[in-house]
């Protein structure tokens, strides 16, 4: 199957500073759900920042349908099709989750089909329904992680990336925030997912990636990384994925 | 009572202006995190407009209102780009922006007094001088007026940040710059779009402030401290808090000034800032400073 992104042997860093990346490559493939994983300081993060544009690229390439991404700020990043949720949610704490969905679809010119999008929205996820005109800022983390995910469908996005979704929330809210993603996917958005949470996030996933000390390790289908013996013992302490 | 009345009638027409004056410096401070210590030296480089205008071909103030804003606006946009916009990633922009528009309030204050002195100035159509009369109580025709007009100019921005494309782009970027800019908002052209319309508010507000007040180019040093008084009061980048101490500030003063003497009456902008900074410094809508 054609690539809908590819990275390319990229180095990336913050600042000045050392390389974070040092020679990471993926590839996406369309309408599957990816799971990144790797310990502490492998530049899983980083690799999703500098896809979005928030870090410069040093050597390497990115390149989306073709085009080459090398370069692009975040917000013209957005513009060609790539969605970025960090672990801080990145919503707009003094908005109301009406105007956070609003300022999703920033990028859409026509104001009437914004509405729209957002009304279908709310129509989806009812919790965001009953909370419409409530201070982002007052809900709780699963509220806030449900809105900044759901935010991201008003777009249409090729690729919706996560950094860590189930950073920091109740194991069954967890649960949700994995249902919302496999529901993206069903609805053909590609899923860029950063877990820290090995087990959980290649159990609900199509492809597993492997980074460490800013390289890609291991690159394949989901089971075959779960049942990678290297991988049972690094990252899953020994344990067998039922 | 009478008396009471007047003292809040006064106070309260004055707190328009100095709502408008102040609002420029916390629209700046909230989308850019800079404090803009010369906003007070571009309000009297507004009212220097207003006034020549009015002295050498006799335009109104308030006509010249918008066309102040938009001189203003534009030395705005060439400040952002010339000061401002390299360092906007600097982690320690907000500090550096204090030297550069100390630096840059000297700067200011010299070029107006090198071309107009430290002259005392006042532009004086009709109504800065009348006043309307309800039984014992006379309320300024100018202060009213430039209250008004404050009002206005203040609620029209609100209905522009509230319900246009742009507003939403500045609010959003005033609560989180990267989260604005990962969901395509290019945070760079809103920056220089809030800079110029807090500088075009700095334009207009001089326009006012023209009739309202005598000033020359030093002035600016007693209006900063009221300034900051103000927007620290109101919580730094809150408009609504500006709006709201402004009026506050402003009763206040007027009754100090009527009841203890005039000359404690820019005291209380000065013992409102550090009384704020003590006991309260995120102000009355502002957000608590995260602790390191």
């Amino acid at each position: 199957m054609t690539a809908l992104l590819e990275v390319t042997n990229i180095t990336a860093g913050y600042g000045d500073g050392p390389a974070i990346l040092d020679g990471a490559h993926l590839t996406v493939v369309p309408g599957k759900v990816h799971c990144i994983i790797g310990p502490n300081g492998a530049g899983k993060s980083t690799l999703l920042k500098a896809i979005c544009g928030m870090l410069k690229i040093r050597k390497g390439e990115v390149v989306l349908k073709g085009e080459r991404l090398n370069g692009l700020r975040p917000d013209q990043i957005l513009r060609k099709g790539i969605c970025f949720v960090p672990q801080e949610r990145a919503l707009f704490p003094k908005m109301t989750v009406r105007e956070n969905l609003r300022m999703g679809g920033f990028t859409l010119g026509d104001a009437r089909e914004l509405d729209r999008r957002v009304d279908a929205i709310l129509d989806r996820f009812p919790i965001l329904r009953e909370r419409a005109n409530q201070h982002a800022g007052t809900m709780s983390g699963g509220q806030q992680q449900t809105l900044a995910m759901a935010r991201t469908l008003i777009i249409r996005p090729d690729i919706v990336m996560l950094d860590e979704p189930s950073l920091g929330l109740a194991p069954k809210i967890v649960q949700e925030m994995f249902s919302i993603m496999k529901m993206m996917s069903e609805e053909g958005v590609t899923v860029l997912l950063v877990e820290q949470n090995a087990l959980m996030g290649l159990k609900n996933s199509d492809i597993g990636v492997v980074l460490d000390l800013g390289r890609t390790l291991i690159e394949g289908p989901a089971a075959d990384v779960l049942a990678d013996p290297r991988i049972q013992e690094l990252y899953l302490g020994g344990r067998k994925a039922a | 009572m009478a008396q009471f009345i007047q003292v809040l009638i006064l106070g309260l027409a004055l707190g328009g202006v100095i709502a408008l004056m102040g609002s420029g410096l916390s629209l700046v401070f909230g989308v850019m995190r800079i404090v803009n210590l010369a906003h007070p030296s571009l309000i009297i480089a507004g009212a220097y407009v207003a006034y020549w205008a009015f002295k050498l071909w006799g335009i109104d103030p308030i006509v010249m209102l918008p066309i102040a804003a938009l001189i203003l606006a534009g030395i705005g946009v060439l400040l952002y780009r010339l000061m401002f916009e390299q360092e906007a990633k600097s982690a320690r922009y907000s500090e550096m922006t204090v030297l550069l528009t100390f630096a840059l309030a000297m700067m200011v204050e010299g070029l107006l007094g090198a071309f107009f002195t430290n002259t005392q100035r006042v532009t004086s159509p009709d109504y800065a001088t009348d006043a309307f009369f309800i039984s014992d109580i006379f309320i300024p025709k100018g202060q009213l007026y430039a209250g008004i007009v404050s009002l206005v100019i203040i609620g029209g921005l609100a209905l522009f940040l509230k319900y246009s494309r742009m507003g939403y782009a500045i609010r959003a970027t005033t609560q989180n710059r990267d989260a604005a800019e990962l969901l395509g908002v290019n945070v760079n052209l809103v920056s220089v779009v809030a800079f110029a319309i807090g500088i075009g508010l700095a334009g207009a507000a001089g326009a006012l402030v023209s009739f309202v007040f005598s000033f020359f180019p030093a002035k600016q040093w007693e209006w900063i401290a009221m300034l900051m008084s103000v927007v620290v009061l109101g919580g730094m980048g809150s408009i609504l808090g500006t709006v709201v101490a402004a009026f506050s500030l402003s009763v206040i003063a007027a009754f100090v000034g009527t009841w203890v003497g005039a000359t404690w009456s820019t005291m209380t902008f000065f013992l409102a800032l550090f009384v704020i900074l003590l006991i309260r410094p995120e102000g009355l809508f502002g957000e608590k400073p995260e602790m390191a």
